[in-house]
C-alpha cells in the first residue's frame, strides 16, 4: 500500500535535555513508542510484538477480527485488524480490552466443590469428573433422561457446542438444554425458519453501506453495535435513516427520522404499514407473485390496520405514518434492521415476521442494500442456532425426519437410535420442570442465568431446589457459580482454537494466545474429559480437536442451506477474513477459475442470501405469516403506572458484567451507580430531583436506582440499564409463545422517592 | 485416548491447555510491512504538512459523529500503553430539549493543548513545555515533581496523577505519530471518524477564545487558556442543555498534606503576626510569652511546610521550583514561605540568644509581613484555579480568617500558661470575636448557597449538605466549645484558665481543619461534560 507522502516534522521539536529541564529518563521512556512492524504503526517500545495474528473478538455478533500482538508466543497487546472485511480497523472498547477480563484475579483456577459447611473449596479434576458422572448417572437413575439439564450458552466456539450437544443427547442420554441464546436470538430463528425455511440472516454488512433506506426497529446499533454503525456512517448514498424505537435513543438522534411508538405496538404499526404500502400501490407484483405465499391472505388481514386504529395503539400521528409510509416506498434499496426491542417482545416472532413481510411485499431482499435483517446478539448466536443440538438436529437438520436422524448417525459412526426424536424443553420449561420436581441436576456453561433471567428473585428460589448444580465458567465469583455445588474452571475466549458464526453468516476464527490460569480447562476438553469418565468415549473418536470436529460438522452442513463444505480448513479462515456461509464446494472451485467478465471481486468477502429469489422452504417461496396482536401481559396500571423499558445502556458493557467489569478502563467508563430514565414531567409530579434516589417498585420486587431525569423517555415510561445485577428482579415473566423468548422490555412497576 | 488411565488424560489436556499454538499454527501476514495499515481509514484525517509559523495542531471532533461508543478512549489506553486505570481521552454527555424532543450529545474530549495552557502557567518546576512548531502541550515526565497543582490548574481536567508513579500525565497528541505521519491513536481508532487533526491559525484560536465564550455548555470560559480544540456539529445545541454530571455530587480528594500545611503556617504566621502587633502596641507583659511563642510558631511552620513536601510525588526535583516564577504562584508560595521560614528562623534564635538585640522587633516584623505575603501566595494558588468555589473573597476570607483566629488564639493560650493574665484576656476575646465573625460568615455563605440553585456554590453548599452530613453539626459543636471556654476565660469563670484556653485552641484548630477539608472536597472541579 503506497501511503502518501507522510508530513515530515524534525522530531526536535524540543531542545535536548539540561540539568534543569529533565527532558528524558526513565519515565519519559516509559511511553515512548517506537515504529512497529507488521503494518501495526507506533506502538509503546514496552509492547513492542514479535509477531501478530488475526482472531475474531469474543463479545458480540458483530464479529470483529483482532489483531494480537504476541510476544514470546503470548498476547500482550490487541489492535483491530485493517484488513478484515468485518470491522475494517475499528473496535469498540470491549475489543480493545478483549484480553484484560483473562488476567482478573478471580478466575476459577481450579475445580470447587461445596463442601459440608456450604462453601466451595478446590478439588482436582479427577475428583469433579467422578462426582460430575455419580450425581448426574444417580439422578438420571432414579428419575430418567429428562431430569438432568443444561443452559448453555453464545459464548463457546461452534465446535464446542457442538461437543456439548451431542456428548449430552448422544453420549450421556439426556434430552433437555437450551443456551441463553434463548433469551436474544431465538425469535430472529423462529421467524426466519417459519418465512424462509431455514434460519438465515439474508445480510451481509455491505448493505448498510448501499441502502438508499435504512430502517432500524427496536435497535440501538450506536452503543449496542459500535461497529456496524461505523458501515452505517459509511454509506456514501445520504440514506434516509430510520428508527423505531419507544426511547430517544443515541442511534434515534443520529437518525433522518425517529418514531417514538408506545411500547410494545410495534406490531400494529408494521400491520399498519404494510396496509398503507398495499392502498397506495408499492408492492413489488412481480417479485410477491414469483416467490412468496400467503399475500392475498395477508392483505386482507392488514386491511383491519388503517392510518386512525395505528395512530391510537402507537401514539404516532397520521402524518408520521404517511411520512413512515412514503420513505419505504420512494426507496430503491431498503433494509430493515432489527435488534431486542423486537426479539424480546411477549409476540415477537410475528413482530419479526412482520418485518420480513415488508421486505418481501416491496421486494427489498436478495439485492444489495436490502433485506430483513436481525442483528444478532452473541459471537456465537448463529454458531448456536446452527450447531449446537439443542432444540434442531445438528446443522438445522429435524430430529423427528428419519433420512436427517440417519444423515447425522452415518457421519458420526453413532446408532441412529441415540438421536433422542423428543423436543427438548426451552429455557423457561427447564425452570418450571425444576420447580415442579421434574429436573433435578443442572449444568450451567458460560452463562449466568441467576442475573440475567427473567424475574431472577423466582429463578434463584427454584435453582435452589436443584440436588445437583455444576457450573463451568471463567471466573468462580459469578451469581451463578456462586450458587453451584461444583464449579468447573473454564478456559476463556483467546485460550482455546474454534470457530464463531457472526450476525452475517461470517465464520470466524478464535485462537489460543494467551494461556488459562492454573488448571482451568477449554470447554472442549472438559467436554473431552466428561465423555471419558462417563464411559462415552468411543462415541466421540474423532472428536480430538476443535478442527477434527470443524470438519465433521462441514460434512454434517452438506447440503443444508448453511453448507460448508467449501471451506479447506482453519488456515483457509484465517486466510480469507473469515467465510460466511453458505460455501459449498463447488463455490469453492468456481473461485479458482474466477470468471474475468464478472467484476465481483468481494463475491467471497461479502455476500447474501436470495439473490435469485428462491428460498429454503420446500416450495422455494417465502411465507406471509401474521396473526392477531395480543395485549401486552402486564399492562401498566394504578398500582404499577410505570412501564420499565430494560436495554443496553452503554458500549462497555457486556451480558451481566462478569467480563467487562474486570477492566479497569470499561468500569471507568460506564456509570458505576444503577440509574433510572425518568421523563420530566413525571420527576416534576412525584417531586423527583436529579440524582435523587429513587425505589422502583414492580409486583416482584423493589430496587433503588438514581434519576437521571430526561425525556429520553416518555411519559409514563422508565428505563433502566440491564447490566445492573438487580434489574432483572423487576422484570415480568412474560414470553413468546413462538420463540419462548422472555419479554425483557415492558415490565409494571411504580416508582417514589426514596430517603437516602 | 485409548489406552490412556483417566489421570494421564487430565494431565495430558492440561498441558495440551497450556500450549499456545497460534503463531506456529497460523501464517504470519504483514510479517514484513512496516507501513501501517491502518492509513488508508486515516489518510484524509491528519493533515499532510506540518504547521506553518503561527499554526499549530488541533483537535476537530465532528459531533454529529460522535456516538458514544468510547472506542477512542480504550484504543488512546491500549496503543500509548498506559497504566491499568489511565485514560487521557475522556467521553461525556451533554443532554437538554430541543423543539420539545430529548436532545443528547456524546462529547469525545482530551488534552485540548491551549495556546495559554494553564497547566504550563501552574507549574512550578516547568514541566509542561507548548512545542514551537507543531503547539503541542508536552508534559515532560522526568521534569515533573508530582505537585499536582496542574490537575487544578487545567479548566478541562485533563493531566491525571499517578500514584504509582508520582508523577502527572497526559495527552501528547501522539506527537511522534505525527512526525512519521500517522494519526493519533483516537483518530485512528474512532469508526465514525469523528476525531481529525487540523493545522490551525493561532490567532484564530486567540480570537474565537474570546468570542465564542465556551467550547461547550459545561465547559470552563475558554478565554481563560485558550483551547485549540474544535467541536463542529450542524446541530443546534440547546440553550438549556447541560453537562449530565453538572447535578452530580462527589467529593474531591482532601489533599490532606495541603490541607495540614495550609492550617499551620496560617497559624504560624497567625502567631507572628500577633506577637509582632501586641510588640508595636507595647502590649503588658508580651516579653513574658515572647521566646516560646516565636518557638511554637517556627514549629507549625515547619511542620506545615514538612507537610506540603509529603504532597509531592518526588520532592527531590522540587529545588527546581524557581523555574516557574514568572507564571505559577506555587512558585512564589515556595519562595514566599522559604523566606518566611528563613526569617523566622533568624527572628527565633535572635529572641533566644539575644533577647535584648534591637535587631529583634524588625526581625519578627519582616517574618511576620514575610508570612503574610506568603499567606497571600498561598490564597493565590486556589484563587488561580478559578474554581468558583475558591472564589477570592472566599480564599482570602479563610486563610487571613484561619490566621487571625489561630494566631490570637494561640497567643492567648500561651499569655494563660504563662501568667500574662491580661494579655490573654484580650487576645482570648479578640479571638472570640474573630470566631463568631468567621464562623457567621461562613454558615451564611453556605445558607444563601443553599437556597437558591442558580447560585454559583450551590453544588458544593450541596456537596457538604449531602455527603459531609456531619459537618455542621461538629463545626457548630467546636464553635460553641471554643466559644463558651474563650468566653469563660473573658470572666474567668471556670478557673484553671490556661487549661481551658488550651483546650479552646486545639478546638479551633480542630474546626479549621474541618473547614479546610471541606475546602478541598467539597470544590467543583473545572470539567468538560462528563457522563451519567
Amino acid at each position: 500500500m503506497a501511503a502518501p507522502e507522510p508530513p515530515k516534522l524534525e522530531n526536535q521539536s524540543l531542545p535536548p535535555s539540561s540539568l534543569l529541564r529533565a527532558r528524558t529518563g526513565p519515565l519519559t521512556e516509559d511511553l515512548v513508542r517506537e515504529p512497529g512492524r507488521f503494518g501495526l504503526g507506533q506502538t509503546p517500545v514496552r509492547l513492542v510484538p514479535d509477531a501478530t495474528t488475526t482472531m475474531v473478538c469474543g463479545f458480540c455478533s458483530t464479529g470483529c477480527g483482532l489483531s494480537i500482538h504476541m510476544k514470546d508466543g503470548q498476547a500482550i497487546n490487541l489492535s483491530p485488524d485493517s484488513e478484515y472485511p468485518v470491522n475494517l480497523g475499528m473496535a469498540c472498547p470491549k475489543g480493545w480490552e478483549a484480553l484484560t477480563p483473562l488476567d482478573a484475579p478471580d478466575r476459577a483456577t481450579t475445580p470447587l466443590l461445596r463442601n459440608r459447611e456450604g462453601k466451595l473449596e478446590p478439588v482436582d479434576w479427577e475428583r469433579a469428573l467422578f462426582l460430575f458422572c455419580e450425581r448426574f448417572k444417580e439422578i438420571k437413575a432414579r428419575h430418567g433422561p429428562e431430569s438432568v439439564a443444561f443452559l448453555s450458552t453464545g459464548q463457546i466456539t461452534t465446535e464446542e457446542m457442538a461437543f456439548l450437544g451431542s456428548l449430552f443427547k448422544f453420549g450421556m442420554g439426556f434430552i433437555h438444554c437450551d443456551s441463553n441464546t434463548r433469551q436474544c436470538m431465538a425469535t430472529a430463528h423462529v421467524a426466519y425458519k417459519q418465512s424462509f425455511g431455514f434460519d438465515a440472516p439474508p445480510f451481509t454488512y455491505a448493505d448498510f453501506e448501499e441502502s438508499d433506506v435504512l430502517i432500524f426497529i427496536g435497535s440501538n446499533p450506536c452503543i449496542a453495535h459500535p461497529i456496524m454503525w461505523q458501515r452505517v456512517m459509511r454509506n456514501p448514498h445520504h440514506p434516509e435513516i430510520v428508527v423505531v424505537d419507544p426511547r430517544r435513543t443515541e442511534t434515534a438522534m443520529a437518525a433522518t427520522q425517529h418514531y417514538s411508538i408506545r411500547p410494545k405496538s410495534d406490531l400494529i404499526l408494521l400491520y399498519g404499514l404494510a396496509n398503507l404500502l398495499i392502498q397506495r400501490g408499492a408492492v413489488n407484483r412481480d417479485f410477491v407473485l414469483a416467490h412468496t405465499t400467503g399475500f392475498p391472505e395477508f392483505t386482507r388481514f392488514v386491511e383491519e390496520y388503517p392510518p386512525e386504529v395505528v395512530t391510537l395503539a402507537t401514539g404516532i400521528s397520521v402524518e408520521q405514518l404517511d411520512r413512515l409510509a412514503d420513505t419505504i416506498a420512494s426507496g430503491e434499496r431498503v433494509s430493515f434492521w432489527w435488534t431486542m426491542g423486537v426479539n424480546q417482545g411477549h409476540e415477537s416472532t410475528r413482530t419479526a415476521q412482520a418485518i420480513i413481510n415488508l421486505a418481501l411485499m416491496t421486494g427489498n431482499i436478495g439485492r444489495p442494500g436490502t433485506g430483513a435483517n436481525s442483528i444478532t446478539g452473541q459471537c456465537n448466536a448463529m454458531g448456536s442456532r446452527l450447531f449446537a443440538n439443542i432444540t434442531s438436529l445438528i446443522g438445522g437438520h429435524d430430529a423427528t425426519c428419519k433420512e436427517d436422524r440417519a444423515k447425522i448417525a452415518s457421519i458420526l459412526s453413532l446408532n441412529e437410535s441415540v438421536i433422542p426424536q423428543q423436543r427438548a424443553m426451552a429455557y423457561d420449561e427447564i425452570v418450571q420442570a425444576i420447580n415442579k420436581g421434574r429436573i433435578k441436576g443442572l449444568w450451567i456453561i458460560a452463562t449466568n442465568s441467576s442475573a440475567s433471567w427473567i424475574h431472577q428473585r423466582q429463578f434463584n428460589e427454584i435453582i435452589a431446589k436443584l440436588d445437583f448444580l455444576v457450573v463451568q465458567d471463567l471466573y468462580h465469583t459469578t451469581a451463578t457459580a456462586q450458587r453451584a455445588d461444583l464449579v468447573l474452571p473454564a478456559a476463556g475466549w483467546g485460550e482455546k482454537e474454534g470457530t464463531f458464526i457472526n450476525s452475517e453468516r461470517r465464520i470466524g476464527l478464535v485462537k489460543k494466545v494467551h494461556r488459562a490460569p492454573g488448571q482451568a480447562l477449554s470447554d472442549f476438553h472438559i467436554f473431552q474429559l466428561i465423555a471419558h469418565y462417563w464411559g462415552c468415549s468411543d462415541k466421540f473418536k474423532r472428536w480430538t480437536s476443535p478442527e477434527a470436529v470443524f470438519h465433521l460438522l462441514k460434512d454434517i452442513s452438506r447440503n443444508q442451506p448453511c453448507d460448508i463444505t467449501g471451506i479447506e480448513d482453519y488456515r483457509m479462515l484465517d486466510e480469507q477474513g473469515g467465510v460466511q456461509w453458505p460455501f459449498p464446494e463447488r463455490i469453492n472451485r468456481s473461485e479458482e477459475q474466477p470468471d474475468q467478465n464478472k467484476k465481483e471481486v468481494s463475491f467471497s468477502k461479502e455476500r447474501r442470501l436470495f439473490e435469485d429469489g428462491k428460498f429454503f422452504t420446500e416450495d422455494g417461496r417465502a411465507r406471509f405469516l401474521f396473526s392477531l396482536p395480543r395485549e401486552m401481559p402486564e399492562k401498566p396500571d394504578d398500582d404499577f403506572p410505570f412501564l420499565l423499558l430494560t436495554g443496553r445502556g452503554t458500549s462497555l458493557q457486556w451480558h451481566t458484567n462478569t467480563r467487562t467489569e474486570k477492566s479497569d478502563v470499561l468500569r471507568k467508563l460506564y456509570p458505576k451507580q444503577c440509574y433510572v430514565e425518568i421523563n420530566p414531567e413525571d420527576a416534576q409530579r412525584l417531586g423527583i430531583r436529579v440524582n435523587a434516589i429513587v425505589s422502583i417498585a414492580s409486583r416482584r420486587a423493589k430496587i433503588t436506582a438514581r434519576a437521571f431525569i430526561t425525556p429520553t423517555v416518555q411519559p409514563g415510561q422508565v428505563f433502566i440499564p440491564m447490566h445492573y445485577p438487580k434489574v432483572n428482579e423487576l422484570t415480568f415473566p412474560a414470553f413468546d409463545q413462538h420463540s419462548r423468548q422472555p419479554s425483557y422490555k415492558a415490565s409494571a412497576v411504580r416508582i417514589s422517592r426514596s430517603e437516602g | 485416548m485409548i489406552g490412556e488411565t483417566r489421570f494421564d488424560l487430565i494431565d495430558r489436556l492440561i498441558a495440551e491447555q497450556q500450549y499456545l499454538s497460534a503463531v506456529e499454527r497460523f501464517a504470519q501476514k504483514h510479517e514484513q510491512t512496516n507501513l501501517p495499515l491502518q492509513a488508508k481509514y486515516y489518510r484524509d484525517l491528519i493533515p499532510l504538512t506540518k504547521p506553518g509559523k503561527g499554526q499549530q495542531y488541533s483537535f476537530e471532533v465532528d459531533l454529529d459523529r460522535c456516538t458514544g461508543c468510547k472506542a477512542c478512549v480504550s484504543a488512546c489506553h491500549s496503543l500509548n500503553g498506559l497504566e491499568e486505570n489511565e485514560t487521557w481521552r475522556d467521553v461525556g454527555l451533554i443532554v437538554g430539549e430541543l423543539d420539545g424532543q430529548a436532545y443528547q450529545q456524546n462529547v469525545t474530549t482530551a488534552c485540548h493543548h491551549c495556546l495559554e495552557p494553564g497547566c504550563l502557567e501552574g507549574c512550578p518546576v516547568m514541566a509542561y513545555q507548548k512545542e514551537s512548531e507543531t503547539g503541542i502541550v508536552r508534559h515532560l515526565d522526568d521534569q515533573c515533581i508530582g505537585c499536582q497543582y496542574c490537575t487544578m490548574k487545567c479548566p478541562y481536567d485533563v493531566p491525571k496523577y499517578s500514584e504509582r508513579l508520582g508523577i502527572v500525565r497526559k495527552c501528547d497528541l501522539c506527537h511522534d505519530r505525527l512526525v512519521a505521519g500517522e494519526a493519533p491513536a483516537c483518530v485512528q481508532a474512532c469508526p465514525h471518524e469523528a476525531i481529525r487533526i487540523r493545522i490551525i491559525d493561532q490567532e484564530e484560536i486567540s480570537q474565537q477564545a474570546t468570542a465564542n465564550g465556551r467550547m461547550l455548555p459545561g465547559a470552563f470560559d475558554s478565554s481563560y487558556t485558550k483551547p485549540a480544540t474544535r467541536f463542529v456539529s450542524k446541530k443546534t445545541i440547546p440553550p438549556d442543555a447541560e453537562a449530565a454530571n453538572a447535578h452530580a455530587l462527589t467529593l474531591q480528594p482532601a489533599h490532606w498534606p495541603l490541607l495540614v500545611m495550609l492550617v499551620l503556617t496560617q497559624a504560624a504566621v497567625g502567631i507572628y503576626t500577633a506577637l509582632t502587633a501586641m510588640e508595636l502596641l507595647n502590649i503588658e507583659l508580651v516579653s513574658r510569652i515572647k521566646l516560646p511563642v516565636i518557638a511554637f510558631g517556627f514549629t507549625l511552620l515547619n511542620l506545615g511546610l514538612a507537610a506540603a513536601v509529603l504532597h509531592l510525588g518526588r520532592p527531590l526535583g522540587a529545588w527546581r521550583f524557581f523555574l516557574g516564577l514568572r507564571t505559577s504562584w506555587m512558585s512564589r508560595e515556595i519562595l514566599a514561605f522559604g523566606l518566611c521560614a528563613g526569617l523566622s528562623f533568624l527572628a527565633t534564635v535572635v529572641a533566644w540568644l539575644v533577647s535584648a538585640s534591637p535587631g529583634g522587633l524588625p526581625l519578627m516584623v519582616a517574618a511576620s509581613l514575610s508570612g503574610l505575603v506568603a499567606i497571600f501566595t498561598s490564597a493565590m494558588i486556589y484563587v488561580d484555579t478559578r474554581r468558583q468555589f475558591w472564589n477570592p473573597q472566599r480564599v482570602f476570607g479563610k486563610f487571613y480568617g484561619t490566621m487571625l483566629l489561630l494566631g490570637t488564639a494561640g497567643t492567648a493560650t500561651f499569655g494563660a500558661w504563662l501568667g500574662a493574665n491580661s494579655l490573654a484576656g484580650t487576645m482570648g476575646l479578640t479571638a472570640l470575636v474573630i470566631q463568631a465573625a468567621l464562623f457567621l460568615w461562613e454558615m451564611s455563605g453556605y445558607h444563601r448557597d443553599l437556597r437558591n440553585r442558580n447560585r454559583p456554590n450551590y453544588q458544593s453548599a450541596m456537596t457538604v449538605v449531602r455527603l459531609l452530613p456531619w459537618f455542621a453539626p461538629v463545626r457548630i459543636g467546636l464553635f460553641l466549645l471554643a466559644a463558651l471556654l474563650l468566653l469563660a476565660n473573658c470572666f474567668d469563670y471556670l478557673g484553671q484558665s490556661a487549661a481551658w484556653a488550651t483546650v479552646a485552641f486545639v478546638a479551633l484548630l480542630a474546626s479549621q481543619f474541618i473547614e479546610r477539608f471541606v475546602f478541598f472536597t467539597a470544590v467543583i472541579p473545572l470539567r468538560m461534560p462528563g457522563g451519567i
